[in-house]
């Protein structure tokens, strides 16, 4: 019996000497480009050797499948580093957004200013003043399209962003914001 | 003599002739092409031999007539893609400027940075402007620098970085100048540092870009120096021959709006969403000769009639998109009548092959395309604008 608890307490304080990241799995993100509004982000976390878990939501990037059309094509094939989150973000985009590393295509085009994110405000909510389309606004599923960028949807409860946003954290445990480098976050891939 | 043709025979045959002699010249009016024109595919084949016009590939400078002439440094859009021209021919005639990339490190485009040890701030490149003139002097007219402008005076306008080296982690920024002449000093027209693309001149208005966030497009206007004004949220596809107005596109491609340059406003506007006919969407840098736009579009091209207060969605020529998965950039009508178009067509890399380009030369009215030999992607393929050379020197 006195065995027993030895055991389990040691087991317990070992438990409770873990660091609260202990549970930071390795994640990173995977988009297959399949159209231009219909495309599939996923995020891939891993839990152990060759154990995957994955959770994947539609998103959109470009207007046209030319990934050599600066403010037009979408992402770029290949891996990118992340260079920063924000969650307040305020610009052209606003919000929640992940920055992503410049890339050259297939002629030599450099691609830049790229991110992840939607359509909110910076203090992430909804404005839509008028009937057309506002650019803090998700208004429905031709919001996929971008300049370039990788959005996902901003509707429902919680929606898509947040999602994206809470899961990364929360698998990753990197509460960071601000510039900062994650080497191969995201992967492009055709779908 | 018996008469042989009485009068109504006559009156007949006269009839006949006249009738015949106004077909002829209806017909002749519209040309062998046949009649107005029509929306429909485009029927593509292998055979154009002579470009219309100069073109650039590579280290090479070819003439409409075959020549090639050498280049200092090989041609490359690395900085602007189809947002300018990667090569210019100055309003008399006389030189091409043309955009060039240095690379200093190389890079991997499937792998990240990190993946290749690039820290953050390492040089990758260097984009240059280079001059080529007709005497074959080639030089160098401005290290850091790309997407350059002919005015109608033989000034010319580019973006100037304030680093020439574009470097990992760093946005490429810079100021829109002016050289009034190519061995001058450059004045700068923007006081703000930013990621500027210059696009054409207008007269004497310079348009150009501020790539934002997301690559958001943003079109300005500078009346002089330091004198600028937001034209538009979007590109620009064509400024009018009389260098007043321009087309400008939305920023989701699915609007066109015709804007006056010196006021900035708005004198036409089509959705080409819910046109007749009508496209997914259109993308910027076309072309704009007499009443007729052409631009790059989903399906193909979309050819606009241009009135004094509206806009017309004319023709639609849909490309097959097995042969063409990412249809045309830049087209150019190159006749005065607006029925001949030149583009440029990119074949993204296969599994077995890697990108390429195409020369395309279309007669609208007839529907058909003679298609040139294919040049790697990475060669910049491309017709030399001489849009300077046109009235209103833009």
């Amino acid at each position: 019996m006195k065995v027993r608890a030895a055991i389990a307490a040691a087991v317990l304080a070992v438990t409770l000497a873990i660091p609260a990241n202990a549970l930071a799995y390795r994640t990173w993100f995977e988009f297959a480009r399949q159209s231009n509004i219909a495309s599939t982000l996923t995020m891939v976390w891993q839990y152990g050797a060759g154990y995957n878990g994955t959770q994947t939501w539609r998103a959109g990037s470009g207007v046209s499948t030319d990934a050599c059309w600066i403010g037009h094509g979408w992402l770029p094939t290949g891996y990118y580093d992340l260079w920063g989150h924000w969650d307040n973000f305020s610009g052209k985009i606003a919000g929640r957004v992940f920055y992503l590393q410049n890339k050259p295509c297939w002629n030599g085009t450099w691609r830049t200013e790229l991110f992840v994110h939607s359509e909110e405000t910076a203090g992430q909510g909804q404005y839509c003043p008028t009937a057309g389309d506002d650019p803090y606004c998700w208004e429905g599923v031709y919001d996929y399209q971008s300049n370039g960028c990788i959005k996902v949807s901003r509707a429902g409860y919680p929606s898509d962003l947040r999602l994206v946003h809470d899961g990364w954290h929360g698998k990753s445990a990197d509460y960071r914001h601000g510039y900062f480098t994650i080497n191969n976050w995201l992967y492009v891939r055709d779908g | 003599m018996k008469r042989v043709f009485g009068t109504q025979a006559i009156a007949a045959a006269v009839t006949i002739v006249t009738g015949a002699a106004a077909a002829l010249a209806i017909f002749g009016v519209f040309g062998a092409h046949g009649a107005l024109p029509k929306t429909g595919p485009l029927n593509v084949r292998a055979g154009l031999e002579n470009p219309p016009g100069a073109v650039v590939r590579g280290d090479g400078l070819f003439t409409g007539r075959g020549v090639r002439r050498q280049l200092g440094a090989a041609v490359s859009g690395a900085m602007i893609g189809p947002l300018s021209p990667v090569a210019v021919r100055s309003s008399d005639g006389r030189r091409v400027a043309y955009n060039t990339w240095q690379q200093l490190r190389t890079v991997d485009n499937d792998q990240s940075f990190s993946q290749q040890a690039i820290a953050d701030g390492t040089a990758l490149g260097t984009p240059s402007l280079r001059v080529h003139d007709d005497t074959g002097k080639d030089f160098l007219l401005a290290r850091g620098a790309y997407s350059a402008a002919w005015r109608h005076d033989g000034a010319i306008a580019f973006v100037k970085g304030n680093d020439p080296d574009f470097r990992a982690g760093r946005s490429y920024t810079g100021q829109a100048v002016v050289r009034s002449d190519i061995h001058g000093r450059d004045a700068a027209w923007t006081s703000e540092p930013a990621h500027y693309v210059v696009y054409a001149w207008a007269g004497d208005r310079l348009l150009f870009y501020r790539v934002g966030l997301g690559e958001k497009l943003e079109l300005l206007v500078a009346d002089g120096p330091g004198r600028i004004r937001p034209l538009a949220e979007g590109s620009a596809i064509a400024i009018s021959p009389d260098a007043t107005r321009v087309a400008v596109l939305s920023q989701d491609g699915t609007s066109v709006r015709v804007l006056d340059i010196a006021t900035g406003s708005e004198l036409a506007w089509l959705d080409v969403t819910t046109a007749t006919p009508s496209v997914a969407w259109l993308a910027y840098s076309g072309s704009w000769v007499g009443d007729h736009i052409v631009a790059p579009a989903s399906s193909g091209l979309a050819v606009f009639h241009v009135g004094s207060s509206a806009l017309e969605l004319e023709q639609v020529l849909s490309l097959d998109h097995s042969q063409f998965p990412v249809g045309v950039q830049q087209p150019r009508f190159v006749d005065a009548a607006g029925n001949e178009i030149a583009a440029a067509a990119d074949i993204p890399p296969a599994k077995s092959s890697g990108g390429v380009s195409f020369l395309l030369l279309c007669d609208r009215i007839a529907r058909t395309c003679e298609r040139g030999e294919p040049a790697p992607a990475r060669e910049w393929l491309r017709l030399v604008d001489d849009t300077a050379l046109a009235e209103g020197g833009h």
